[in-house]
C-alpha cells in the first residue's frame, strides 16, 4: 500500500493510504478521543466525539471513519472541534443519568475522562433523566440502562469478535435501549458470559460485579500474563490492586485471543467458592490436621522413599512448564490428568482468521476451547468459510445432516453446512478439497481422524486440542501419557486450580495406595488425600505454557503470596530420585 | 398560467390506476420505444439532456445519477422510492394510488438504462391503499409482458417486487431503505460509498423518487428538448406540488418548476380563508426553513429557493396564516424529528431530544432567554455534524424558524406562553 503525506495539527508524516484520520493520527503520535469507536471493531462514526477539522471539507468530520487522502492538513484541537466535542459531551451527559460519583465505574470511565479534559464544569442543557432499569439477571455482571450512552462497542463486540450476536437495539432515537436477544432478560439470554461487552464499555452501563466501586485508574496495576486454564492459551491482563486481582481482562496484544476471553479465564477465577489451601494438612484418622510446611515435605519425602519407583505422578494442565520440569525428575511414572494426543498442530490459531473451510472433528469448539470456537464462528458468520462437523454423535446421519433423535448437537452445529458419522469422513475430505485454506481442529481423540484428514486434503492444516492449558508444553518435559488408573503405591496428583476431575480418578484414588495432591484449593481432594500441600494459583505464579498451537506463554505473578513456590518443593522430590 | 398536466394528466380518469386505461393513453409506449431504439448508454444521455433533477428532496440530477452506476455486468438492483414521508408531503401517494403503471414504466427503463436485473419498490408501511395498487399494477404489468424475461421482445429481463418498510421517515433516505430492506435496522449507512458503488447486499444500486420515475417515460416519448423547455433553465420539467395548510383547496398540483408562489395559492389554491393573510408558508416540506410573508412571491424551483435561503424539498407547500403560532411550529417539527431519529449518532438523538424540552417549555410559558441560547447552541451543533443529513433537516426546520419568527419566541418568553389566538 503506498504512503500518503499528511499533515495532523503541524506534524506532517507519511502514512498508509487505506487508514482512516483517527489510525493516521496515532502514527502521528496525536491521540483523538473515542467513544463508540473501538480498534477490534468497524467503526459505526456514531458518538460523533473525534470530529476534527479538515481542511476543505466543508463540516467536522469523524476521525475514525474518514479516511486520509494525500496531501491531507487536519486539525483535531482547534477551536471549532472543541466547540464540537463539548457539545456531544453535554448532549451525552443530559441524556441519562451520569452522576459519576454514584457510579461504581467513577475514575475508570471514559466519558468521564473526557468531561474532565473538555471543562464540562456545569450542565448546559436540561436534564430530563428519564428512569431506566438496571438489568441484575447476570451472574457476574449487570446492565445498567441509566449509564448507557448508545455506543454499541457491547453490540458490535458480540457481533464481530465472539460471533453470538446475543445483544442487539430496541426501538430507535431517544428510546434505543440495548436488549438481549428478543428483549429478554439478560440471564435469560443466549449470552455466554463471554464478558467482551464488559471489558469494552466506556462508562459504568455494564459493570463487573466483583470489581465494582474499586476499579479507580489510579490504584490499579495491570499485569499481562496468561490463562492455563485451557489449551488455546489467550493472553490475559490481571487488574491488581492492593495486591488483590479484582478484574481479569483479555489482552488486546494478546495472540491468539486478541483481547476475548471465555467465562472461565474472566469470571470463574473470581468467583472461586471452593476453600483455599493456605497450609499444608495431613490426614489421621479421618480428621484434617494443618501442619508446618517443613513437616509436610519431610512427609511427603518418606512416603515416597518407602514406595520407591512405585509412585504416579500426576499433572494437571495448571502446571507451568518449570514446574513439570522439576516434577519429571522425581521418581516413579509420570501421568497426564487429561487425555493427550501424540499428533502435534501444523496450524497456528491465527490461521482460524484466514480459513474459508473449517473441519471439527469430535470436540466442541463452544464448550471446550470457547475463544478458538469464537474464530470459527466469526469466519462462518463474516467470512462465509464453511463448517464440516465430524463426530460420533453424527454416526448414520449424514445423508440429511440432521441431528440424530434427541441427540444434544455439537455447540457450532447450527453454523455447520454438513454434519457426518467417522466413517463418513470421505464424503468430508471431497467437499474440503478445493477450499484455499482448509484448517482441521480436532479433540484428543480425534487427533489422529485429523491428521488422515489432513493428508488427504490439499493445503488442510491441523490444530490438536487436548485438555489443559499446558498439557501440550508437558508433554514435552517427559508427561506423554495419560493417567487411565494405573496403580502405584503413591500418588502424588499436582492439581493446580482444576475443578473439573473425571470420577474416574477420584474413584481410583480412593481405591488405596497412599495420595498427596499438591493443590491450591481443598475440594474435591480433600475426600481422597492423605496428604495435602498448597500451590499457588496462576496468579500467584510465574512460568511458561505452551499451548495448542506450540506457542509459548509467559503466566507472570500479579499477586504475591507466602506460598511456597511450587518448584522448591518439586526440586526437593527430585533430589529423592538421585 | 394554465398548464396541461403531464405526470398527473391520466389521475382523474375514472379507474386510472388499471393498466387498461393505462394503455389506452399511450401507456407502455415508451417503454417499447427505449427497448426498440435506444441503447442504455443513450438513454442516460437522454435523461442527463433533459436536466431532471431528483423529486425526493435532495434534487439530484438524474442523470448523472445513473452515470454513476458502472458498465460492468454484476448484479445491480434498482429501488423505487414510495416512502414518502416529509411531513406535507403526498404526491407520491397519488401517483401510486392513481398511475401505478407511469412509475413502473419509468422504472423499466431507467433499470434497463443500467442494466439492473431486479428492482424493489420501498412502500411506506402506513400507505395500505398504495402497497395494493402496486402489488396489483405489478401482478398486472408481469401479466402483460412489461416485466420478467425477455420484456417485449428485447431480451432484456427485469423482476419486480414490493417491500413494504414499518414505519420510519428515515428509511426514505437511499442509504437507510437499503439497509432496511436488507432486512437490517433502518439506518443510514456511511457514504462513501455511494449506493451506485455499494448499495443492496453491496452491489450496486440506484435509487430513485416515485416521482423522479414517474417523468422519465415521457422525456422518452417527448424527448429531452420538449422536457427541458418547460420549467426554468436550471430547474426543468413538471413537478407537482402538496398544498395543505391554511389554504382553500389543498391538493396536488401539476406546474412548471418556477411558477411562483403567490399564483399557486392564491390562483390555484384559492387563497388564505377569511381573507386572513399569509404569516409563513414552508415551501419544500417540514424539513425546509420557512418563507415570510414578504417573499411570496418566489418562483418555486430549486435556485430561487436556495437563494432565498430555504429549498424547494419535495414540494410540500404548507400555508401559515396570520394567526399561525410559529414556537407551536418548531415545536412539532422537533417532535417530529426527535421521534424519527433513527439513534445511531449523538447531535441528532440527543440534540432533538433538547430541542423539544426547550420549546415545550417555551411554548408553555416557561421558558427564559437563555433558552434561545440553548436552542441557537443545539442547531450549531447539531449542523453538520451528524452522521446523515436528517440533522441539517432539524436545523432547517427549528433554526429557519428561529432566525425569521425571532421575536415571536422572545414574546412567548416575556410574556409567559403564547399570544396567538388558540
Amino acid at each position: 500500500m503506498p504512503n500518503v503525506r499528511v499533515t495532523i495539527n503541524g506534524v506532517e508524516a507519511a502514512v498508509p493510504a487505506n487508514i482512516t484520520v483517527l489510525e493516521a493520527a496515532k502514527f502521528a503520535g496525536i491521540e483523538i478521543p473515542t467513544l463508540c469507536d473501538h480498534p477490534a471493531i468497524e467503526p459505526i462514526g456514531a458518538c460523533r466525539i473525534c470530529l476534527v477539522e479538515i481542511e476543505k471539507q466543508r463540516t467536522l468530520q469523524p476521525a475514525c471513519t474518514f479516511p486520509v487522502f494525500e496531501g491531507m492538513v487536519a486539525h483535531t484541537r482547534s477551536e471549532k472541534v472543541v466547540e464540537a466535542r463539548r457539545f456531544v459531551l453535554d448532549l451525552l451527559f443530559s441524556e441519562r443519568n451520569h452522576f459519576c460519583m454514584f457510579c461504581q465505574m467513577s475514575e475508570s470511565c471514559t466519558l468521564q475522562d473526557l468531561a474532565y479534559e473538555y471543562e464540562l464544569d456545569h450542565w448546559k442543557f436540561n436534564r430530563p433523566m428519564p428512569k431506566f432499569s438496571v438489568d441484575a439477571s447476570r451472574e457476574y455482571f449487570v446492565m445498567d440502562h441509566n449509564r448507557c450512552i448508545l455506543c454499541r462497542r457491547c453490540i458490535r463486540v458480540c457481533d464481530e469478535l465472539v460471533g453470538n450476536g446475543t445483544l442487539g437495539l430496541k426501538n430507535r432515537g431517544a428510546d434505543s435501549m440495548v436488549t438481549a436477544d428478543m428483549d429478554v432478560p439478560f440471564g435469560e439470554s443466549s449470552c455466554i458470559s463471554c464478558g467482551t461487552c464488559l471489558q469494552v464499555c466506556p462508562t459504568g452501563s455494564l459493570a463487573d460485579r466483583a470489581s465494582a466501586y474499586m476499579g479507580a485508574t489510579a490504584q490499579i496495576d495491570r499485569v499481562k500474563t496468561r490463562c492455563m486454564a485451557c489449551p488455546v492459551g489467550c493472553g490475559t491482563e490481571l487488574i491488581v490492586r492492593e495486591n488483590r486481582v479484582i478484574r481479569v481482562e483479555g489482552d488486546w496484544d494478546a495472540e491468539p485471543n486478541k483481547g476475548l476471553l471465555c467465562e472461565i479465564g474472566r469470571f470463574v477465577p473470581l468467583h472461586e467458592k471452593r476453600n483455599r489451601v493456605r497450609q499444608p494438612m495431613v490426614r489421621t484418622d479421618g480428621d484434617w490436621t494443618e501442619v508446618e510446611m517443613e513437616e509436610a515435605l519431610g512427609l511427603m519425602n518418606e512416603k515416597m522413599r518407602e514406595a520407591g519407583d512405585d509412585v504416579a505422578t500426576i499433572v494437571s494442565g495448571f502446571v507451568t512448564v518449570e514446574e513439570g520440569k522439576a516434577l519429571a525428575q522425581s521418581p516413579g511414572a509420570k501421568y497426564l490428568m487429561h487425555p493427550i494426543a501424540s499428533e502435534q498442530s501444523t496450524a497456528k490459531q491465527a490461521d482460524l482468521d484466514e480459513a474459508d473451510l473449517f473441519v471439527v472433528v469430535n470436540t466442541d469448539m463452544t464448550e471446550d476451547y470457547q475463544v478458538a470456537g469464537f474464530a470459527i464462528k466469526r469466519g462462518v458468520r463474516q467470512r462465509g468459510a464453511r463448517l464440516l462437523l465430524i463426530n460420533d454423535a453424527a454416526d448414520g446421519e449424514a445423508a440429511d445432516g440432521e441431528a440424530a433423535d434427541g441427540e444434544a448437537a455439537d455447540g457450532l452445529g447450527d453454523w455447520a453446512m454438513r454434519r457426518f458419522g467417522p466413517e463418513d469422513a470421505n464424503q468430508a475430505v471431497s467437499i474440503a478439497r478445493g477450499a484455499q485454506m482448509p484448517v482441521i481442529v480436532a479433540g484428543p481423540d480425534g487427533a489422529k481422524l485429523a491428521t488422515e484428514l489432513a493428508d488427504q486434503i490439499p493445503d488442510a492444516k491441523v490444530l490438536i486440542y487436548t485438555p489443559g492449558g499446558n498439557s501440550r508444553g508437558l508433554y514435552e518435559v517427559g508427561f506423554q501419557e495419560a493417567f487411565e488408573g494405573q496403580e502405584a503405591a503413591v500418588y502424588h496428583v499436582v492439581a493446580g486450580e482444576i475443578s473439573r476431575i473425571s470420577p474416574e480418578l477420584l474413584e481410583q484414588l480412593r481405591q488405596g495406595g497412599t495420595v498427596i495432591v499438591t493443590t491450591s484449593y481443598r475440594e474435591p481432594w480433600d475426600e481422597v488425600a492423605d496428604l495435602i500441600v498448597p500451590m499457588p494459583t496462576t496468579f500467584e505464579k510465574s512460568g511458561t505454557t505452551v499451548n495448542a498451537d506450540g506457542m509459548v506463554g509467559q503466566v507472570v505473578v500479579g499477586v504475591i503470596t507466602r506460598a511456597v513456590p511450587t518448584n522448591e518443593i518439586f526440586n526437593s522430590l527430585a533430589e529423592l530420585a538421585q | 398560467m394554465t398548464f396541461e398536466p403531464v405526470l398527473l394528466r391520466r389521475t382523474s380518469l375514472p379507474r386510472s390506476d388499471s393498466i387498461d386505461v393505462y394503455l389506452a393513453n399511450d401507456g407502455y409506449a415508451a417503454l417499447a420505444r427505449a427497448l426498440r431504439d435506444y441503447a442504455p448508454g443513450e438513454l442516460i444521455g437522454l435523461v442527463k439532456a433533459s436536466k431532471l433533477r431528483g423529486r425526493g428532496g435532495a434534487g439530484f440530477p438524474a442523470g448523472l445519477k445513473w452515470g454513476f452506476m458502472p458498465q460492468s455486468d454484476g448484479p445491480k438492483y434498482l429501488c423505487v422510492n414510495t416512502d414518502e414521508g416529509e411531513p406535507g408531503t403526498f404526491k407520491d401517494r397519488e401517483l401510486v394510488e392513481k398511475d401505478p403503471h407511469q412509475i413502473i414504466e419509468g422504472a423499466i427503463i431507467a433499470a434497463y438504462a443500467v442494466g439492473a436485473e431486479r428492482a424493489f419498490v420501498y412502500i411506506r408501511g402506513e400507505f395500505f391503499q398504495g402497497i395494493k395498487s402496486w402489488i396489483k399494477a405489478i401482478a398486472d404489468a408481469y401479466a402483460r409482458g412489461f416485466l420478467g424475461q425477455n420484456i417485449l421482445g428485447s431480451g432484456y429481463d427485469l423482476e419486480m417486487s414490493v417491500h413494504r418498510g414499518a414505519g420510519a421517515y428515515i428509511c426514505g433516505e437511499e442509504t437507510a431503505m437499503i439497509s432496511s430492506l436488507e432486512g437490517r435496522r433502518g439506518e443510514p449507512r456511511l457514504k462513501p460509498p455511494y449506493p451506485a458503488e455499494k448499495g443492496y447486499w453491496g452491489q450496486p444500486t440506484l435509487v430513485h423518487n416515485v416521482e423522479t420515475l414517474a417523468n422519465i417515460p415521457h422525456i422518452v416519448n417527448h424527448g429531452a428538448e420538449w422536457f427541458a423547455s418547460i420549467g426554468t433553465e436550471k430547474s426543468t420539467g413538471p413537478k407537482i406540488f402538496c398544498v395543505s395548510g391554511h389554504v382553500y383547496r389543498r391538493g396536488v398540483y401539476e406546474f412548471p418548476l418556477g411558477i411562483s408562489l403567490r399564483e399557486l395559492l392564491y390562483e390555484h389554491a384559492g387563497g388564505v380563508p377569511g381573507g386572513k393573510a399569509i404569516k409563513a408558508v414552508i415551501p419544500g416540506g417540514a424539513s425546509t426553513p420557512p418563507l415570510t410573508a414578504d417573499q411570496l412571491d418566489i418562483t418555486l424551483d430549486f435556485e430561487s429557493l436556495e437563494g432565498a435561503g430555504s429549498a424547494l424539498g419535495t414540494g410540500a407547500i404548507i400555508v401559515l396564516d396570520e394567526d399561525t403560532c410559529m414556537v407551536d411550529v418548531a415545536r412539532r417539527s422537533a417532535r417530529f424529528f426527535a421521534h424519527e431519529s433513527c439513534g445511531r449518532c449523538t447531535p441528532c438523538r440527543v440534540g432533538t431530544q433538547r430541542a423539544v424540552d426547550v420549546l415545550e417549555a417555551i411554548e408553555a410559558g416557561r421558558g427564559v432567554p437563555e433558552d434561545l441560547d440553548r436552542l441557537e447552541a443545539l442547531c450549531h451543533g447539531i449542523s453538520g455534524n451528524t452522521f446523515c443529513p436528517m440533522g441539517d433537516a432539524v436545523v432547517s426546520a427549528i433554526g429557519g424558524t428561529l432566525v425569521r419568527f425571532r421575536d415571536e419566541f422572545e414574546e412567548h418568553i416575556s410574556q409567559g406562553g403564547c399570544a396567538a389566538p388558540a
